[in-house]
């Protein structure tokens, strides 16, 4: 388990930054801008709910990118270089770095590309390229305004039920994981059974990818932390996919 | 013997670089026929003008004039968004699957995502840095109440602090209570007092 799967309750950190802007540097809001309109054009959603022909969408772009797949990248990264950069400076590295395992740019156009803009200030400042097609932009907001539903029908009925005590399995989180680290092994109760099944569209080595069942689970203070370390008037909800929890 | 690891060193040029290689990546894209040249902007003006903290303020004042509206929203959060006059969308991209919970005078409610960024974008619009940085992830799980007095939400030992963490599907807020003063306010004004921070559980909302 690396330590970016496990930061619940790290101690020793420092008092919160409370910045509020959502990008703290221009640049940051173009790699969102890709990154979401990725999503947008992803090759999966010919398979969705909201009806999208994705086939049909006149984009190079023929490869399958969801939250998983940059989630990924983060949480494969060095676990220092995870905490010396930024968010975006994490997304930046994997969203390049994909574009060029896919083919669709080479490292050295990237690279020749940017050294052009360091080093003069003229090309840096000149527009972006203009031009094509408006499909393209029309596909953007359908997924933006439609979305990409993760619920299914169930395919098995729920293992578990509201009140039920659930234990966390202490699964391996491999290269990829929806299951904070510190919550395996810890016990919790059932407070909602989420209606239907979801999906989480990435397979991961740890188990989600089909369509299952997802809990509401509350867990005490005292069943997470140290007692020295508690709040004894909070507790912790998480929404947690039924492969990561056994019975009792 | 040291430890190889060599430190967190930045270059002088980190920001520098980061915008020309951006740059170099959306223009290589654009021409490769990947993405349009108004794409990136068009992404960034739909969260500008059509989904954003605005969308969840409007439901906030909504539900603290209209206690039946409340318990609706409570119930069932996307349902509710249909019946505001918002742009087609409430239930799009990162609001598939939305879920509030309501503050009282002994239930405080915070979010977090531990493991990322999971946020409700058509009620929320989009993360601010503080809600990304890892310190506050790691932070608020564990010690929920002095993290909320750095954010100058003091709570007394007797209010019960929820937090609420988004490891699936679900994307949670908060409906904040209506603050003492605001009784003669129209459903506008009251709007106008929400700022994102309140509605994730980390800031006051005051007259």
């Amino acid at each position: 388990m690396k330590l970016q799967h496990n930061l619940g309750g790290l101690e020793g950190l420092d008092p919160i930054n409370v910045e509020t802007k959502v990008f703290v540097e221009p640049w940051e809001k173009r790699i969102f801008g890709i990154h979401t309109a990725m999503m947008a054009l992803s090759n999966q959603l010919g398979s969705s709910p909201p009806k999208y022909a994705i086939e049909k969408v006149p984009t190079k772009f023929k490869s399958f990118w969801t939250w998983g797949h940059l989630r990924m990248g983060a949480e494969a990264m060095h676990p220092f270089e995870y905490f010396r950069l930024r968010y975006y400076e994490k997304w930046l590295g994997g969203i390049s770095g994909f574009f060029v395992s896919e083919g669709y740019i080479t490292q050295a156009e990237l690279d020749t590309r940017t050294a052009e803009f360091l080093a003069d200030s003229q090309k840096s400042a000149a527009p972006l390229p203009s031009g094509g097609s408006p499909a393209i932009d029309a596909q953007v907001t359908k997924y933006l305004r439609e979305g990409d539903s993760p619920m299914r029908p169930l395919p098995a009925p729920p293992k578990f039920r509201e009140g039920d005590q659930v234990r966390v399995k202490d699964v391996n989180s491999a290269d990829h994981s929806r299951l904070p680290g510190n919550l395996k092994g810890k016990v919790a109760k059932v407070v909602r059974v989420y209606e239907g099944a979801f999906t989480y569209f990435f397979p991961t080595k740890d188990g989600i990818g089909t369509p299952m069942p997802v809990y509401s689970l509350v867990f005490k203070p005292e069943d997470l932390w140290e007692e020295s370390l508690i709040d004894p008037n909070s507790v912790y909800y998480n929404d947690i996919f039924e492969v990561y929890l056994e019975a009792v | 013997m040291p430890s190889n690891y060599p430190g967190f060193k930045y270059g002088a040029d980190r920001e520098t670089f980061s915008a020309a290689k951006v740059k170099a990546l959306e223009s290589l894209l654009i021409e490769k026929g990947i993405i349009t040249g108004k794409t990136v902007d068009n992404v960034l003006g739909y969260f500008e003008t059509e989904m954003g903290p605005f969308n969840g303020a409007k439901l906030v004042a909504r539900a603290w004039v209209d206690p039946a509206f409340k318990q609706r929203l409570i119930a069932d959060c996307n349902a509710a968004c249909e019946e505001l006059d918002f742009p087609a969308g409430m239930s799009g991209a990162e609001g598939e699957h939305m879920r509030i919970v309501e503050n009282t005078p002994d239930v405080h409610n915070v979010i977090v995502c531990t493991l990322c960024s999971c946020y409700p974008w058509p009620t929320l619009g989009l993360p601010p840095y503080w809600f990304k940085d890892p310190t506050f992830r790691a932070r608020v799980v564990r010690e929920p109440r002095v993290v909320l007095s750095e954010f100058g939400v003091k709570l007394d030992k007797s209010v019960q602090i929820k937090v609420w963490d988004s490891s699936a599907q679900i994307r949670w807020w908060v409906l904040p209570m209506r603050p003492p003063g605001s009784e003669n306010m129209t459903e506008k004004q009251l709007a106008a007092l929400l700022t994102p921070e309140a509605m994730m559980g980390v800031g006051n909302v005051t007259v």
